[in-house]
């Protein structure tokens, strides 16, 4: 179980990252955290001619808090995320998703925008991404920038809208308060692959949903939000009735792919469940106005 | 470390790679492929890193880098130019054990010795970065290093009697 | 508790656990493993050392066309190729164990699949290069064209009229059909019987994953025309056994090491496919060549375990008493058969367990499949005692009664005339009884019943279970044979001039810590510190005859061969020294590796000079025996078994399917022991695995015969959240033997824990009108069986 043969690159410039890109095309992969790229390439599932690090260009680690959005660069690992108290701060829900990702060792490595770039159906970050219009920023050299919704993004399993030539630089994630979010999962193990997850999120007026946000992953081919207007729930009081009909529509619409962990019903039933126990708890977190409690899988 | 470092190197190209080891300058060359933990163990005949399973699950061959711990197959030796790298045989000095070894085999912690390494690593980052941890912090610290032989409790006992060890003699 | 009336008259409790026997010591392995500086098969560097990867198949069952191997001849760094004919000219056909291996015109499993590939995963070609990475690039240069055949994905498919055929030769793909047998009387139990419970119980298929592969550094040396072998293996004389046959050479000119061994669990034992081949390629190249199995290579190809299938009917009095049990056994033997017709008798004759119960029908069928081979996992037998337990369980739910009592009012106790199984064996020593009573004391049932009915009030689901079991280890004697030496497990034990007591034995420690247990044994028994014995392991050139570490055999015959030949021994140089101090043997002792006169308080000379003198002899009268060596066996006595009951408790979270296991208890009765801390780590172990089997591993095949758990995301092993920590209690045993009453504990945690855990899932789950007939227990599986019952 050893990587096939491949060039590698460690350009010193953005710039000369993405001419190799132009020039390299499909034969040409990105390396950044490589948690998810080492191990297809050593069970040979994939075979790039040429990997890119990016771990010699200058400034692709930053955190960057703006006025209502924070950007997160292409080289921020997912434990340095994890430990930036004031990200946390701006987006409590990553309180909750980031420990949920692989482990301690892998989160050393692995980063946010790789994660994303990855489009595994079954990975946290892009529902959250999804959930909070995330914006990713691609740089190529022929086009410049483009900024593309993730609702754009996310094509299906392990696709994106990237070009080949495109290289993601960093995620923006709009940072519109919610009263109460949370992300639960169901995994066989701690740190595997959600078999479901939710990213749930709330704004109450008077015991009322204002604004809400259900956002899964793991049950389907890319990750699937519904919006208080998709649902057609804005002003209405969250009770069981509410909550029960959500988690109805909501789980009767996925399509989840069946594997070894469990059934495509199976999935949905998980999805049903996420959804009640998650918007409860969003609900509380709303109630009690602290959205940053930490919250595990069960 | 002064070096020249090439932007591209072939298929077959052994990069040059100089880094720090258990807090020796070390240096060798790997074609790019080569992964850190098959760079540790043939190149610099480190071999007390494992491997059980190379697709980054079982944690076995994982190594601290940067003073954080890593999967060492899940990185290429050529990332590691220019790191700190800490592997078990520098846990502590020339073949001596360290407070967390002495505890762990007071305790029986282990029985065939594979998952050892990745063990010794993940634990001793954590009584770093944790000095008085609970039983829930330690069975998080190793959740992603798998034993097939113990069960477990018996490496959660010495590492919470490491931590009484290195806690009493401050 | 036993009564001095079940002990051997005259027993005395010492010497065994003087000093070190019966305590934790720490370990002589371990400084070694903790510091980085132990020596894996993967860490072997030799001069000119090549290694080897396979092409294996990736269909289940397809006729090998054509294979081209001549890109991968000319890749880089390639030194050979070999396919299925040229391995066949260097190696012997897998040596064919069992029924099938007598059978005149058997099949014969080639070393590289020839004409055809039986399973995902089947060996093709052989790859030798100078390096790892070389040598798959090189095997993805092969090109071999497959015409598909019919898979035979389960037993039943298998042995379908007009099925397609595994090997020609094996008609019906029938790898044995076992007569029915019958123990007792049955049509008489099942007459008296007020009622008939009958079950179809699933045992799924898992596999051992150590965390180390298989492995082997072969070393050819044309001059002398010996192959020296570095092997990740449970014993290097079956391993050296197996080469010489397949190799043709002869025995004499292989030899076998073996050095730090990362687990095996039963599956490295003889000499593997693939571990022939290699040694074959380094004989034909006459350099070192190293194959170091993969994850992927270790999970769909090294083997797997117990996928079986039983149809029960169990003969009850209204009281609750198991009068009798019929069973049919369908075993999925996998491609390349040979161990699962073997495990048919052990589980023919354990099914009735500790129970008194008085009739057995038994009948068992092996078939062959497109998938891995059936090797021995961790109590290769124990899906019998997952039918027995289940089955326990259903009946006990049937008339109401609790199941702890139900196997209260069957166990067999001592005093009962005959004290043996239905099928024969001896039950001396049992102390199942005492472990259920204690269990009882320890849980408190009525207070968890109370809990579990609050909980259920608030929509959680606790659940309790209870498994009860008996392990042969190593067994009680035959009765129809003498013991037989040549199948034990030896002991030597030598004298060193340096004062050292050099311990000789064929086991091969994976984590059982042999190097510690037998070197107490043997410094108490002789008289010398734990620091002056050596135990030596490893080698064909110093290994007295035993098959290794396995069975559970090593406590007691192998424990029980060092104590007599350790005693003899000090017996000897006792002798030597009386000649030398000119007082008679009686009247000395060995302590601390000093001869004493008996009760005094200074040496009066040491072991080593004793060693010294009888090794030059000029001190000695002549008639003297100098030759300060002793070899012992140890046949295990009037005992053996080891056994107890084990206790889960868990919630089920009925809305996602997950389980937790709140608490986990283990009575356990494995003899006297000699290291407590290496007991509870052989039982803490065995229980994981088996938390493990239940709640998350699984072999998995589709429908088309693919492999589909070939990485540990897919095949999952319990991880430090999923296993409780587990209490252990031990019981007072029944001492049958004068001197040995060490037991071995090695499988009993494996063989118990998946009937305790599912039956605690069974109760949990009973009020929604769940029934458990299955050993693997998913959230996804336990949702569908949920909704079943639901309707």
């Amino acid at each position: 179980m050893k990587p096939p043969a491949f060039s590698y690159a460690r350009p010193t410039s953005l710039e000369e990252a993405l001419l190799m890109l132009s020039e390299n095309g499909p034969d040409a992969r990105i390396l950044a955290g490589g948690q998810s790229l080492i191990p297809m390439l050593s069970l040979r599932l994939a075979r790039p001619a040429l990997l890119v690090d990016l771990a010699r260009i200058p400034a692709l680690d930053g955190i960057e808090l703006g006025n209502d959005s924070v950007s997160i660069s292409c080289m921020v690992r997912e434990s340095q995320a994890e430990r930036s108290e004031a990200l946390l701060r701006r987006i409590p829900i990553l309180r909750d998703t980031l420990p949920l990702i692989g482990h301690e060792a892998i989160r050393n490595r692995g980063t946010l925008v790789g994660s994303l770039c990855h489009a595994d159906p079954a990975a946290e970050l892009p529902a959250v991404a999804l959930a909070l219009d995330a914006v990713v920023i691609a740089r190529s050299s022929a086009g410049g920038t483009r900024r593309i919704a993730a609702r754009d993004f996310f094509l299906g399993p392990y696709t994106t809208s990237l070009r080949e030539d495109e290289l993601v630089t960093a995620v923006e994630l709009a940072d519109r308060p919610w009263q109460g979010a949370c992300f639960l999962e169901v995994s066989r193990r701690r740190g595997d692959f959600a078999m479901a997850g939710l990213a749930a999120f709330l704004t109450l007026e008077g015991g009322a949903i204002r604004r809400l946000r259900l956002s899964f992953c793991a049950t389907g081919d890319r990750p699937t939000l519904w919006t208080e207007e998709d649902l057609q729930v804005g002003g209405l009081d969250l009770d069981d009735g509410v909550v029960e009909h959500l988690a109805r529509v909501t789980s009767t619409a996925l399509e989840p792919i069946a594997d070894v962990h469990g059934s495509a019903s199976y999935k949905k039933q998980l999805a049903a469940v996420l959804v009640r126990r998650g918007l409860r708890l969003a609900q509380s977190r709303a109630r009690a106005g602290a959205t940053a409690e930490p919250s595990g899988a069960r | 470390m002064p070096h020249e470092e090439k932007a591209l190197y072939g298929p077959d190209e052994r990069v040059e790679i100089q880094l720090s080891v258990n807090g020796t300058p070390r240096r060798g060359a790997a074609q790019p492929r080569r992964t850190l933990a098959d760079f540790l163990r043939d190149e610099l005949q480190l071999t007390g890193t494992h491997l059980g399973c190379e697709h980054g699950v079982c944690g076995a061959c994982t190594v601290m880098v940067d003073g954080d711990p890593v999967r060492s197959c899940l990185m290429l030796a050529v990332q590691a130019h220019g790191r700190e790298v800490v592997t078990i045989e520098g846990l502590a000095g020339d073949g001596t054990m360290g407070p967390l070894q002495e505890a762990m085999w007071e305790e029986h912690s282990f029985q065939c010795g594979f998952c050892t390494p990745g063990m010794l690593i993940q634990l001793s980052h954590l009584l770093q970065s944790n000095p008085t941890p609970n039983e829930t912090e330690v069975r998080d610290s190793i959740s992603g290093n798998l034993c097939r032989c113990t069960g477990y409790e018996s490496i959660v006992r010495g590492a919470m009697a490491a931590a009484k060890r290195l806690s009493d003699a401050d | 508790m036993p009564t001095e009336a079940d002990a051997v008259p005259g027993h005395r409790p010492a010497p065994v656990g003087e000093r070190f026997t019966g305590s934790s010591v720490k370990r002589m392995e371990d400084p070694s493993l903790l510091t980085g500086r132990a020596f894996f098969v993967a860490d072997a560097r030799l001069p000119g050392m090549l290694h080897a990867s396979f092409v294996r198949s990736p269909l289940p069952h397809a006729r090998v066309l054509s294979v081209d191997v001549s890109r991968a001849l000319a890749a880089p760094g390639v030194v050979a190729v070999l396919d299925g004919p040229q391995m066949a000219k260097l190696a012997a056909p897998h040596g064919v164990t069992g029924e099938l291996g007598q059978a005149e015109d058997g099949p014969a499993f080639s070393i590289l699949a020839t004409d055809k590939v039986r399973l995902v995963g089947d060996p093709v070609v052989l790859v030798v290069a100078e390096d790892r990475y070389l040598a798959e690039d090189a095997c993805d240069l092969v090109e071999v064209d497959y015409e598909d055949l019919p898979p035979l994905v389960t037993a039943e498919q298998a042995l379908a009229p007009g099925a397609a055929l595994v090997f020609d030769s094996l008609q019906g793909n029938l790898v044995s059909a076992g007569e029915r047998q019958e123990f007792g009387d049955v049509a008489k139990a099942f007459s008296r019987a007020d009622l008939v419970v009958s079950a179809e119980i699933r045992q799924h298929r898992h596999q051992n994953v150590p965390m180390e592969g298989r492995g082997i550094v072969a070393s050819f040396d044309k001059e002398s025309g010996s192959l020296l072998v570095n092997a990740a293996t449970q014993g290097v004389n079956t391993t050296r056994t197996a080469l010489a046959e397949q190799l043709g050479l002869p025995l004499d000119k292989v030899r076998v090491q073996a050095f730090d061994i990362g687990g095996s669990f039963g599956l490295k034992f003889g000499a593997s496919r693939e571990e022939v081949a290699v040694c074959a390629a380094s004989m034909m190249l006459a350099r070192p060549v190293a194959w170091i199995e993969d994850r992927y290579e270790n999970l769909s190809a090294s083997g797997q375990a117990r996928e079986e299938s039983f149809r029960a009917q169990a003969a009850v009095t209204r009281e609750g008493l198991v009068l009798g049990l019929t069973v049919e056994m369908l075993i999925d033997a996998g491609a390349y058969p040979g161990l699962a017709a073997m495990v048919v008798p052990t589980v023919r004759e354990m099914v009735p367990g500790p129970y008194r119960m008085e009739a057995l029908a038994f009948q068992a069928t092996v078939a062959a499949t497109n998938k891995a081979s059936y090797v021995a996992y961790r109590g290769p037998w124990a899906s019998e005692t997952f039918l027995r337990e289940r089955l326990m369980d259903l009946i006990a739910g049937e008339l109401r009664v609790e199941p702890l009592e139900l196997r209260l009012r069957n166990v067999a106790q001592r005093g009962q005339n005959p004290l043996r199984m239905v099928t024969g064996p001896s039950l001396a020593g049992l102390t199942t009884k005492e472990s259920l009573e204690r269990m009882a004391e320890l849980v408190d049932l009525a207070d968890f019943r109370r809990r579990q009915r609050s909980a259920l009030e608030q929509g959680r689901h606790l659940g309790i279970g209870f498994a009860t079991f008996i392990e042969p280890a190593p067994g009680p004697r035959a009765l129809d044979k003498p013991p037989d030496p040549e199948e034990m497990e030896h002991v030597r034990v030598s004298l060193e001039e340096d004062g050292r007591l050099l311990v000789f034995t064929a086991q091969m420690p994976h984590g059982q810590g042999h190097r510690t247990t037998l070197a107490q044994i043997a410094a108490d028994q002789f008289g010398v510190g734990l620091s002056q014995v050596t135990v030596v392991v490893g080698d064909t050139e110093s290994a007295p005859p035993g098959f290794g570490t396995g069975g559970s055999r090593s406590a007691t015959m192998t424990g029980g061969a060092t104590l007599h030949a350790a005693r003899r021994l000090r017996a000897k140089v006792l002798e030597v020294a009386g000649q030398l101090v000119d007082v008679s043997p009686d009247r000395l002792e060995i302590r601390d590796g000093q001869v004493f006169r008996a009760g005094m308080p200074t040496g009066l000379l040491t072991v080593a000079e004793v060693a010294r003198a009888a090794k030059d002899g000029s001190r000695l009268p002549d008639g003297v025996d100098r030759d300060l060596e002793e070899t012992a066996v140890f046949d295990g006595g009037e005992g053996g078994w080891s056994g107890g009951t084990h206790c889960a408790q868990v919630e089920v979270d009925r809305e996602t399917g997950q389980v937790e296991v709140l608490r986990y208890l283990v009575v356990e009765d494995c003899g006297e022991l000699i290291n407590p801390a290496v007991v509870e780590g052989q039982i803490r172990g065995g229980v994981a695995q088996g938390i493990g089997a239940v709640l998350l591993e699984r072999s998995v095949y589709d429908d088309t015969g693919q492999f589909l758990s070939g990485t540990l995301m897919d095949y999952l092993l319990p991880t430090a959240h999923d296993i409780p920590p587990i209490e252990i209690h031990h019981l007072q045993s029944v001492l049958l033997d004068q001197d040995v009453n060490f037991r071995g504990v090695g499988e009993g945690g494996m063989i118990a824990a998946p009937a305790a855990v599912c039956n605690a899932i069974a109760d949990a789950l009973a009020p929604l009108g769940v029934e458990i007939k299955e050993q693997h227990l998913p959230p996804t599986r336990i949702l569908e069986l949920i909704a079943r019952a639901q309707g």
